[in-house]
């Protein structure tokens, strides 16, 4: 048996950037991972001639490296951004709305608003405003980020109470936007619904529809990747999956594959160790878990051993959404069936809130449909002459529970059907050049994930439950998580929240 | 008194409402104590771990060929999809290795698998199987696996199955399956054989093409007997130009040893077959890889090699495949295909040279920090390896 410094289940995003930034500090880290490769969401697999990417469609917070983003910064500290080609995309998406139209917004805020306000001419001076009270919201976030971080401490009830006054009058524009829906916000601003479907695209990267989206994440979204670029990387997610996976090893981390945590060791109420699948105990004096806080209080621990308050704590959240996706490889380059952008927004209906509600069923006839074709901005990503698709729809994972085996791959390719079918309305010819095809569904992803319902979001991303009031907290001494289940999900978010988890650990190991 | 937190959301517009929301989820939300290893059992219902196998019944299905039938030693069967293959667990002569096997019986029932295997020149697995293995004889075994399936979202509703030898074992699966469910599917069978002696499954395929209008099935013997009226020689260009019909409108699929797709996947290219028409199992590893096309030349594949792992050192042959090295030594990788595709048995290459045949799909990072899928890497020196 040995003793570490730190143990992290699973490498995931959270854990990966956790292990490489204590390893990089000369801790003594173990990680440990079900699956044979790193990378949790973050990888790919084979199938003919494709790589088909799991996960990422865009990568946030990147920045050039001349003005670098604050992921660029962390990759720089672990020495992998040279090893990686990064693609900067110049669409941050487009918007296909019914009827055909198609909005392609581009990554510059003038040119956004351009294309906006020629696209909706009569909403011109609303275009504007929003797009200054988008950026007045993120100033406005970075100096009260800023104003945090001097105090510290719980403040006295006399600073309260100036705060409860003061606050409204510093941070007007959080003040009267950071605890509302997306919904709610862009009503206020615009009239046309098809100009707010061109603004809201973001709520389909966190799996709540605009209704319930939080604005704060919209706004911080539209900002991060207008500002710091969206980003794609040559081999995709596994590429930064697996040099991180080597930074931590080369810093005298250890990975072991295969190699799923099955119990945590409590002692006198603290966690200590981990045995994990072969049976073997390994003890630590932190550990990190990147999976989510219910397969860790309630499958690791013994029913009696997770504490009460962390079963109160957890019923304010709701396990969020998964997706049915079609990794599809076509024999045609994207020009050859109209696609002219990497990353697509499908609505066949302009009430984008009702036909959220789809995800609950078995059944693809509605749903926005989200379809990037990578090989738009990296031509090299599939072989010449060839088109690389991701294309899904966001699905809960309760109804397929359900299913019996056999009805479960009639209802996978049915769903996959219907997609392809609405696909083809748009890129006419999409069906007969299809080469190669996997469908995923939620069991799809509870099955490489382990996360419940399959989620690929952690729990719902709503007001309620994210932005200010993620599950952070940890119940056990010696606990703390680190994944997209109590943080903003997210390529980006995620390593970032690992990072910084790891650095608040390092005072204490 | 709220925190500090508490105070500024509630200065918030619509702040108290969302604080609101918060104290009832928290009253009526769900106790997730009550979900524990709930994803686990439904994913398991699909994709257990491992299964647990016990020999039912041993039929000879041809000459040099037996099928077993595999019942489960607790739990059903997962459901699988027809044409997937099992990779089936042996310990022989204290060696622990496994092969993957097709499934030949049909998805629809699933109190049983069957997997038919035949006997090969130099076999070391099929021998056990045909000569070793008996009824009541325990195995483990992963999977069902496999992309060698039909998918009815892009496959032609007309199906034409390429067979060679023992690569008729997943058709027999999936024709069954498509016929008895009364699918709307049309299919048409080439198979190539020795002779009909060799021929799997042929009173039951003549059977269905009697019963069912939507199968024809053809043989075609490789080394026919004087007299045989049947169709001989090889399944080549004017072969599936005249049995397969109209070959922009079906879905071709092949399966057999890999000389023989070889063979045929050229055929179709010159009948100009789209490539997204044909699919292709890789049924394993070629017994005689240094006729693999790029087989370093200067090596004989007697050659025998240093293999670093961990602070083991061990033989390998070049000849055979860096995983079964390592089981020879007695050393657990994780397996599924042994053909190059699933990954499973992916290790690092940290020093010397491998060659690795056609078929390998190995990731574009995993190429780039060095990782090989072992069985389908031979050594070229002396290597060093970790996991
Ligand atoms: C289809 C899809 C599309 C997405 N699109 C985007 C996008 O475009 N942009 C973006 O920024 N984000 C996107 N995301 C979200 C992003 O991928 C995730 O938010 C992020 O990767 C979550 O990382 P994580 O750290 O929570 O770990 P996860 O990726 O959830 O990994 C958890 C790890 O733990 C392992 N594990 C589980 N149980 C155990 C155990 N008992 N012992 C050991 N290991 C265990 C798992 O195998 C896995 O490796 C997408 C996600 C999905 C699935
Ligand atoms: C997806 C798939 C489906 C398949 N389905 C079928 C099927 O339905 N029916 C069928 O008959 N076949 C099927 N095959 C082929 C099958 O898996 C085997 O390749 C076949 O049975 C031959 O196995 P074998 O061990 O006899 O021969 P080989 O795999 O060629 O074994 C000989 C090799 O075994 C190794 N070996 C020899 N002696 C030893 C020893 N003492 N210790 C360790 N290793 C040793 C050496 O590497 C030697 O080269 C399938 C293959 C695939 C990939
Ligand atoms: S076992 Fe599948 S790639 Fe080697």
């Amino acid at each position: 048996m040995a003793n570490y410094d730190v143990i992290v289940i699973g490498s995931g995003n959270g854990g990966l950037a956790s292990a490489a930034t204590l390893a990089l500090s000369g801790k003594k880290v173990l990680v440990l991972e079900k699956h044979n490769i790193p990378g949790g969401c973050g990888t790919s697999f084979r199938r003919g001639r494709f790589e088909f990417e799991v996960a990422l469609h865009q990568l946030s917070s990147m920045g050039t490296a001349e003005k670098p983003g604050p992921l660029r910064e962390i990759f720089r500290r672990y020495g992998i951004e040279k090893k990686i080609d990064w693609i900067p995309i110049e669409s941050l998406y487009k918007v296909n709305l019914p009827g055909g139209i198609g909005v392609s917004i581009p990554a510059d805020r003038r040119k956004a608003e351009e294309t906006l306000c020629a696209r909706f001419p009569q909403e011109k001076e609303n275009i504007l405003n929003y797009f200054k009270m988008v950026y007045r919201f993120n100033d406005e976030i970075a100096a009260f980020l800023a104003q945090s971080a001097q105090s510290s401490g719980e403040p006295s009830e006399l600073k309260k109470k100036i705060m409860k006054f003061g606050f409204p009058k510093k941070y007007p524009t959080l003040a009267k936007y950071a605890v509302r829906s997306t919904q709610d916000v862009l009503d206020e601003f615009f009239k046309s619904t098809e100009l707010q479907l061109c603004l809201s695209a973001y709520w389909c990267f966190m799996g709540v529809p605009p209704q319930r989206f939080p604005f704060s994440i919209l706004a911080r979204c539209t900002h991060i990747y207008i500002e710091d670029k969206p980003y794609y990387l040559r081999g995709g997610s596994q590429m930064m999956s697996q040099a991180i996976a080597d930074c931590i090893r080369e810093n005298g981390g250890e990975i072991r594959y295969n190699c799923p945590a099955v119990k945590m060791i409590l002692e006198n109420g603290k966690a200590v160790g981990v045995i994990d699948g072969s049976g073997e105990q390994h003890r630590a004096k932190k550990i990190i878990s990147n999976i989510s806080p219910v397969n860790t209080y309630f499958d690791l621990l013994e029913p009696g051993q997770a504490p009460e308050e962390a079963r109160d704590y957890l019923k304010g959240y709701t396990v969020g959404i998964s997706a049915l996706t079609c990794f599809i490889g076509l024999d045609c380059p994207p020009e050859e069936i109209g696609f002219t952008d990497s990353f697509n927004l499908i609505y066949d209906s302009l009430n984008a809130n009702e036909d959220f509600l789809n995800s609950y069923r078995l059944d693809a006839s509605v749903d926005p449909i989200i379809a990037t074709n990578y090989t738009v901005d990296d031509p090299e990503v599939s072989p010449k002459g060839t088109s690389l698709i991701t294309a899904g729809v966001l699905k809960y994972g309760q109804p397929w529970e359900a299913l019996s085996p056999e009805e479960y791959y009639e209802t996978k390719y049915r769903l996959a059907n219907t997609i392809v079918d609405r696909l083809e309305t748009r890129f006419p010819g999409f069906r007969a050049h299809i080469e190669e095809m996997e469908v995923a569904t939620p069991l799809t992803h509870a099955r490489y994930l382990g996360h419940p319902g399959g989620a690929i979001y952690g729990f719902e991303q709503d007001l309620k439950s994210s932005v200010f009031f993620f599950p952070q907290q940890s119940f056990i001494e010696g606990l703390t998580f680190a994944s997209g289940w109590v943080n903003t999900c997210g390529f980006g978010p995620n390593y970032m929240y690992g990072d910084k988890i790891a650095k608040a650990l390092l005072e204490e190991v | 008194m709220a925190d500090l937190k508490e105070t500024i959301i509630s200065s918030m517009v619509n702040g108290p409402d969302v604080l609101q929301d918060i104290v009832s989820a928290r009253r009526n939300g769900r106790d997730y104590v009550t979900d524990r290893f709930h994803t686990k059992t439904i994913v398991n219902r699909l994709h257990p771990d491992k299964l647990s196998l016990r020999v039912s019944e041993i039929r000879t299905a041809a000459s040099g060929a037996k099928t077993f039938r595999f019942v489960s030693c607790g739990g059903a069967l997962p459901y699988f999809e027809a044409g997937q293959y099992l990779n089936v667990f042996t310990e022989i002569d204290g060696v622990r290795t496994s092969r993957p096997y097709s499934i030949s019986s049909s998805p629809k029932q699933r109190g049983y698998y069957e997997i038919t295997v035949a006997r090969i020149p130099a076999g070391f697995v099929s021998d056990y199987f045909l000569d070793k293995v008996k009824v009541s004889d325990t195995f483990e075994a992963n999977g069902p696996a496999g992309v060698f399936h039909y998918n009815p979202v892009f496959h032609k509703k007309r199906s034409v199955f390429l067979a060679g030898g023992s690569g008729i074992t997943p058709f027999m699966s999936m024709i069954s399956e498509a016929l008895e469910s009364g699918a709307e599917r049309d299919i048409t069978l080439i198979y190539g054989v020795r002779n009909e002696d060799a021929a799997i499954f042929k009173d039951e395929l003549i059977s269905f093409e009697k019963t069912y209008k939507n199968f024809r099935f053809h043989l075609v013997l490789s080394e026919a007997p004087e007299g045989y009226s049947g169709r001989r020689g090889f399944i080549d260009e004017a072969c599936i130009r005249e049995l397969a019909g109209n070959t922009d409108d079906c879905t071709f699929y092949l399966c057999g040893p890999q000389v023989m797709t070889d063979f045929c996947y050229e055929a179709l290219c010159k009948l100009k077959v789209s490539k997204n028409h044909i699919r292709r199992e890789m049924f394993g590893s070629r017994q005689d890889i240094q006729n693999e096309p790029g087989w370093p030349a200067n090596l004989t594949g007697n050659e025998v090699f240093k293999l670093k792992v961990g602070d083991r050192t061990i033989d390998a042959l070049s000849r055979e495949s860096i995983l079964t090295a390592l089981e020879r030594a007695g050393i657990r990788v994780n397996v599924c295909c042994r053909s190059g595709e699933c990954s499973y048995c992916r290790v690092r290459l940290v020093s010397g040279k491998v060659f690795m045949p056609r078929g390998v799909l190995l990731r574009l990072a995993d190429e780039k920090f060095g990782f090989i899928h072992s069985c389908k890497a031979y050594p070229m020196e002396d290597l060093e390896i970790e996991f």
